[in-house]
């Protein structure tokens, strides 16, 4: 009866197709514009890396201006971040830092052009599951004994190789020569969750190299930095001081290891404080990665504003709906007497009717996606200039798949009213005055 | 077949109570041919109703194929509807999106039956009425007296027990009122039985027994040709 059902409610629409279509474009637009925020939540919102994003820590040292009250500082110190490192006290580890460079290409004709990158540790691309499509990362080896050592995206890869592959094969970088030993496959985690410091939704880096490379080669830093106090001058004077620019993430693997990590760093900081650093009063913490975009509140406070207000239209278009459809229905009642007349039960009305309900939910659903993905593109207008980046921002099957259901059942509980209504015509009187 | 013992019906709103029949009492048997006539709101239809499983009634008993549907839920009623009587209106009441096919196939839908058997049932009925080779056509490119020919083969596809004629040639003119009543005395010949409710008395008369029905009782169940006398129940 699934079919029969589905064929009368096609039938029906082609009866009343002004107020089967004003059904259909209120659903479209009240689940359209839910839908538009809805991507926006669902993509900058969304766990980056659900597999083992209960595992990766970022660090929490406070050691910030004293005669404050502020939070703690996001990043950390060079002094720290090389003490951590060296320490080896995690599973695995990382500090990395965001980096800009020129690459001078071979030959005559090509021009040199700048580059942002990321100092990491080798552990990083381990940690975070970062996908190879040649090569490998470098290993721990290459880290301690400052290799130069790089590993590239696929597009620069393109654009250097012609998308061959590149391991061995030398890059100018930095005035430089790195050897590249990997090319990374696709990976654009959104949002960029280790690094939620510096735009957390704009592009990814384009070459990766050894974080302990960073300070001795004197890599422009292209990051967020903050100090509490003026640093003493020179770049010596810089590195060690309490400006904070690095991020500090650890992968550990139970309960057992995220305790004894943050012992860890207690007895670190303690240690500090005995040197005369970090005044403040202890506060190291550990956030995984859901903790962290939760804690630096990822999401643009724009969107929240935005999810009342769609929800609010959703509401306001299903309440339209909820008055159509009564309309709709109660006008059928003479057929519905008929129907009764030949044999329908009030179950076989109501699921009829349902039907129909989802149908034309079914029709808002596709033209909604129609208008949410027109609102998408309004909202790389207006938040463009924040996101930096946002070839992100479009429907994507989960995205569509979440749309077409919500239409279908925000129109069958809209209908719900309405059905009732309309099964419980009493048959005689509408058929005596057919 | 269908035996109603003091039926009564009362229609009640806030501010005034109709009794639309009362102490009424019918018995008809398998094979009848039954006009109902009476004035305007005498309670024809509502006995119809009752009848038809459309409308439940306030007191009495109303026995259907020996079964008392007193008691009945929605969907039993339902399936009573389905399978034990057909319904003719005098609007005929055909759907008006749906072709003569789909017109016939609603109640055989209801029934859960398969594909193949209701396709075999919808052509002998449309056929029955000589409208098989429009069966694809929609009502509304059908004249009065087809449409009834539709709506009669609707209610006897399902091969029902009786059939309940409102006012069946109401709508018609004088000459496709009578095929009308021809093809119903056919069905009738061929064993269904058939309750009719008519203001026409000459149709009345062309039944084999007509009940008058005054103020929601009967006044007097007579057989054919013979005048209706005015007395209570």
């Amino acid at each position: 009866m699934f079919f029969y059902y589905l064929r009368l409610s096609a039938l029906s629409y082609r009866r009343n197709p002004i107020l089967s279509s004003l059904m259909v474009l209120a659903i479209a637009i009240g689940v359209g514009a839910y839908m538009v925020i809805f991507t926006l939540n669902y993509v900058m919102g969304g766990n980056p890396i659900p597999q083992k994003s209960d595992q990766l820590f970022h660090l929490q040292i406070d050691s910030g201006n004293p005669n404050t009250e502020s939070d703690p500082p996001e990043q950390l110190t060079y002094i720290d971040a090389r003490a951590l490192i060296e320490a080896d006290a995690a599973f695995r580890e990382t500090p990395s830092s965001k980096i800009s460079g020129i690459i001078e290409p071979e030959g005559d004709d090509a021009r040199p052009f700048s580059v942002i990158g990321r100092g990491a540790a080798a552990d990083f691309f381990t940690m975070f599951n970062v996908p190879f499509l040649y090569g490998t990362p470098w290993d721990e080896s290459a880290d301690r004994n400052l290799q130069q050592v790089a590993v590239i995206t696929k597009e620069l890869n393109e654009r250097l190789f012609g998308g061959e592959d590149p391991s061995g094969q030398t890059l100018r970088f930095h005035s430089s020569n790195f050897q590249i030993v990997g090319v990374l496959d696709d990976w654009a985690p959104v949002p960029k969750f280790y690094d939620v410091n510096n735009n957390p939704f704009d592009g990814g880096e384009e070459i990766f190299i050894p974080w302990n490379l960073v300070a001795p080669m004197e890599f422009s830093r292209s990051g967020n930095t903050n100090c509490w106090k003026a640093p003493d001058p020179g770049r010596e004077g810089f590195l060690n001081s309490e400006c904070v620019w690095i991020q500090y993430w650890v992968e550990l693997r139970d309960g057992e290891e995220e305790e004894d990590y943050l012992q860890f760093l207690n007895n670190y900081v303690a240690e500090q404080k005995e040197f005369g650093r970090m005044p403040r009063p202890m506060n190291n913490a550990l956030f995984d990665v859901e903790e962290w975009l939760l804690k630096e509140e990822v999401l643009p406070n724009e969107t929240k504003i935005l999810s009342a207000l769609a929800a609010m239209l959703l509401a306001v278009c299903l309440l339209n709906t909820i008055g159509l459809l009564l309309s709709k229905f109660l006008g059928k009642s003479g057929e519905i007497g008929v129907r009764q007349a030949l044999g329908a039960h009030k179950g076989s009305l109501f699921m009829q009717h349902v039907i129909e309900a989802g149908f034309i939910g079914l029709l808002g659903g596709i033209i909604g996606l129609g208008v949410a993905a027109a609102g998408l593109e309004g909202i790389k207008v207006v938040l463009g200039d924040d996101l930096m980046m946002t070839d992100w921002i479009q429907l994507n099957p989960p995205v569509v798949a979440v749309t077409l259901v919500l239409a279908i059942f925000a129109t069958i509980a809209a209908g719900f009213y309405p059905i009732w209504r309309a099964c419980n015509v009493n048959p005689a009187i509408h058929l005596k005055t057919q | 077949m269908l035996d109603m013992k003091n039926i009564r019906k009362v229609f009640r709103t806030d501010l005034v109570e109709t009794c639309a029949l009362d102490d009424f009492s019918l018995t008809v048997d398998q094979g009848e041919f039954v006009t109902i006539t009476g004035p305007s709101g005498c309670g024809k239809t509502t006995f119809l109703n009752i009848a038809g499983l459309l409308e439940t009634h306030s007191g009495g008993q109303y026995l259907l194929d020996g079964a008392d549907v007193s008691q009945l839920g929605d969907y039993a009623r339902a399936k009573l509807r389905n399978q034990k009587i057909g319904f003719i209106f005098q609007s005929f009441n055909l759907m008006p999106d749906l072709n003569l096919f789909d017109n016939i196939d609603v109640p055989l839908r209801y029934r859960g039956m398969k594909a193949g058997e209701r396709k075999e049932r919808i052509d002998k009925a449309l056929d029955s009425v000589g409208l098989f080779a429009r069966r694809k056509h929609v009502p509304a490119q059908l004249s009065g007296g087809q449409q009834q020919r539709v709506a009669i083969a609707r209610a006897l596809v399902g091969d029902p027990l009786f059939l309940l004629a409102d006012e069946p040639t109401g709508n018609l003119d004088s000459n496709t009122a009578q095929g009308v009543m021809t093809l119903l005395e056919e069905i009738n010949d061929s064993g269904t039985t058939i309750i009719m409710v008519t203001h026409d008395q000459s149709l009345a008369q062309q039944s084999k027994r007509n009940i008058h029905i005054l103020d929601g009782r009967i006044s007097n169940g007579t057989e054919s040709n013979s005048q209706p006398e005015a007395t209570a129940a």
